[in-house]
């Protein structure tokens, strides 16, 4: 058997080493996806004040600290047993959606929308953000770089902060926002809403109007059938920041709905020696190995997985969105993983129209922004949607408030199985016969891409991205050496 | 966590040591890539420091670099989670050109990202930051 590893050299970027197996033939047997990154939280917390979690756990990541933040906050509604008041969770939401546009734009236009618009065979020079800004100009490149900043200016005017929002307490926000801040926060969604509609017409006109591309969306080297979670209102529309968590099948019906103190009866969690990264999977089918179908417990969570997963969204453009989404890929579920990038979309303009709704409410500068626990503390589950997935914190205290015991599974996690099933499809789509493709680095990295992967963001920058490096053996011998550094 | 927090902790001894000046601002952040880049916007000069892990890792190492001595990561291919520095700065380098600090100079020391918890830093890296923090308090009494 032979080994081909894709091993990064340093941790700037969180720790992912990929291996790929191969037959006697040369073609591929298996792929793993290792996770040699421990960060901890869920053991250095122990001991901690409950209180201070939101504030802990949002520096998780360096990118999505708001996702962990109202996922700890809300789990602290739990502990201490306390409702926030109406006018808190509006405000939590709003700044939430104000965070999900920002982080999708982000994705789509910087991270993975290159390989679209610049196309997964250019070279490497041109396959970013500069790239794309030189393909469609510089004016589309200020306007990405505009309406995120306005967005997380939003969560700054409600969370205290733009980076590392600190709002979150037990029982409401510490906060409310003036008419002022109300009326530019509303300013500001509207013009999201368009730059949504702008992003999508984008890509239409780049991605689906493009044949290649959709064959590449709609191929086999990309595609697996597993089950799809997400959180959805009582209506089963797409919520990111509250609701019921539900799940659906490989054929689109309904496996399971639940709130999400009881993840315990639905999710467990299987280890492999290999990986400091766990595999949830869905408890009542079980764990069958990296394999997907309905007899297998990996699920995801992803954009793509929100959308199969409800039976609409709560908004009238995205509903729209959403609906030519399904019809042009055929109906649901949609089992492309490529399409994820589409999803993502849908749910930025879902995100934007939130975004106007709240702003607009005539609730959202009511004073009252926090009800005071009065409750012993215990224990207590908060959920959210993170952009890459369904995000669980559950804390368990004694009677002061201190923290016993941590369990987070973070969005990422919900996908490491699909990620190492992703990488294999890849893989065998490109490993034939022995012979490796100059583009091996690039594809195998598209399947992963897609579900935006965090493996605890490291927050250093210099020169900070994931290097990879392959290594081709045949008879022990190295035939191929691929390196990304 | 440990050394990985060393950047943090080399501010917090420079706020102690240096009188407060209207003309200088200190911030702790634990971002990359864009949002660093965003940080720094419409200063004239900015100090970056942070610890990094190298091939050729020598615990406690100071090094001083520019910006474009990492010319060379602006092209690559993209992290799947976070722009890098160099690319994000390239990117507002067309975008807000007014923007950009005149001076930006990134201060390092050498760790060894090991999976040791602790709220402070190692022996010989707390030696090697207490050396950076001098070296930084000369170059801001400069400014």
């Amino acid at each position: 058997m032979k080994t081909v590893t894709i091993n990064p050299v340093t941790r700037l970027e969180g720790h992912g080493k990929i291996t790929i197996f191969l037959n006697d033939e040369g073609n591929v047997e298996n792929a793993y996806f290792q996770v040699p990154e421990l960060r901890g939280f869920e053991k250095f917390c122990e001991g901690r004040r409950v209180e201070e979690m939101p504030d802990i756990t949002s520096r998780i990541c360096g990118v999505c600290p708001e996702a962990h933040h109202l996922a700890s906050t809300k789990a602290l509604d739990a502990v201490f047993h306390v409702d926030p008041p109406p006018t808190a969770k509006k405000l939590r939401e709003l700044l939430y959606s104000a965070f999900y546009v920002a982080d999708h734009t982000t994705h789509f236009y910087i991270l993975a929308g290159p390989d679209f618009v610049m196309g997964p065979s250019a070279p490497k020079a041109e396959r970013n953000i500069l790239g794309v800004m030189s393909k469609v100009g510089l004016n589309v490149g200020a306007s990405v770089i505009k309406h995120r900043s306005d967005a997380l200016d939003v969560v700054g005017i409600i969370g205290g902060k733009r980076i590392h929002p600190a709002c979150g307490v037990p029982g409401g926000v510490t906060k409310a926002i003036t008419e002022e801040e109300r009326t530019r926060i509303e300013k500001i969604a509207e013009s999201e809403v368009e730059f949504a509609k702008f992003t999508l017409k984008l890509f239409d006109e780049v991605v689906l109007q493009n044949k290649e591309y959709v064959s590449l969306i709609l191929g086999e080297t990309y595609a697996s059938k597993t089950y799809y979670m997400g959180t959805v209102d009582e209506e089963n529309q797409v919520n990111f920041y509250d609701g019921k968590i539900r799940v659906v099948d490989p054929e689109g019906k309904e496996f399971a709905k639940y709130h999400p103190k009881d993840y315990q009866q639905y999710i467990a969690e299987h280890v492999e020696p290999w990986t400091y990264l766990k595999y949830p999977y869905l408890k009542s089918v079980g764990w069958k190995g990296l394999v997907g179908g309905k007899d297998s417990g990996v699920y995801k969570a992803t954009p793509l997985s929100r959308l199969n997963a409800a039976d609409g969204m709560a908004t009238p453009l995205a509903q729209e969105e959403y609906k030519k989404m399904y019809e042009t890929l055929g109906g649901k579920p949609v089992h492309a993983t490529l399409a994820t990038h589409w999803a993502r979309l849908v749910e930025l303009l879902y995100a934007a129209e939130r975004m106007l709704e709240l702003s607009g409410d005539k609730e959202i500068t009511n004073p009252n922004v926090r009800t005071l626990p009065t409750a012993t503390p215990d224990e207590g589950v908060g959920c959210v949607e993170a952009p890459r997935g369904t995000l669980t914190h559950d804390y368990k205290t004694d009677e002061k408030g201190l923290v016993r015991n941590v369990n987070l599974i973070v969005g990422t996690t919900n996908n490491h199985a699909a990620i190492s099933m992703s990488i294999k499809q890849a893989a065998n789509g490109l490993i034939k016969n022995g012979d490796v493709s100059d583009g091996i680095l690039n594809m195998v990295e598209m399947a992963f891409r897609a579900y935006d992967p965090c493996y605890g963001c490291a927050t250093h920058t210099l020169p900070g991205q994931m290097p990879l490096d392959i290594k081709i053996y045949r008879q022990r011998i190295v035939t191929h050496h691929l390196r990304r550094p | 966590m440990g050394d990985d927090g060393l950047g943090i902790h080399v501010v917090r001894m420079l706020k102690k040591k240096i009188p407060a000046r209207e003309d200088l601002e200190f911030k702790e952040l634990s971002v990359g890539g864009l949002k660093l880049v965003e940080e720094i916007l419409g200063y004239e000069k900015v100090f970056i420091i942070d610890s990094v892990d190298t091939e050729d890792r020598q615990i406690g190492r100071i090094r001083e670099f520019s910006p474009e001595q990492f010319k060379a990561t602006e092209q690559s291919s993209p992290s799947p989670h976070v722009l890098n520095f160099a690319t994000a700065l390239e990117l507002y380098k067309k975008l807000k050109p007014s923007e950009i600090p005149g001076t930006i100079r990134i201060f390092t020391i050498d760790i060894d990202p090991d999976f040791t918890f602790r709220e402070k830093l190692s022996p010989t890296v707390q030696e090697a930051a207490a050396n950076l923090v001098e070296i930084i308090t000369q170059h801001i009494e400069q400014l």
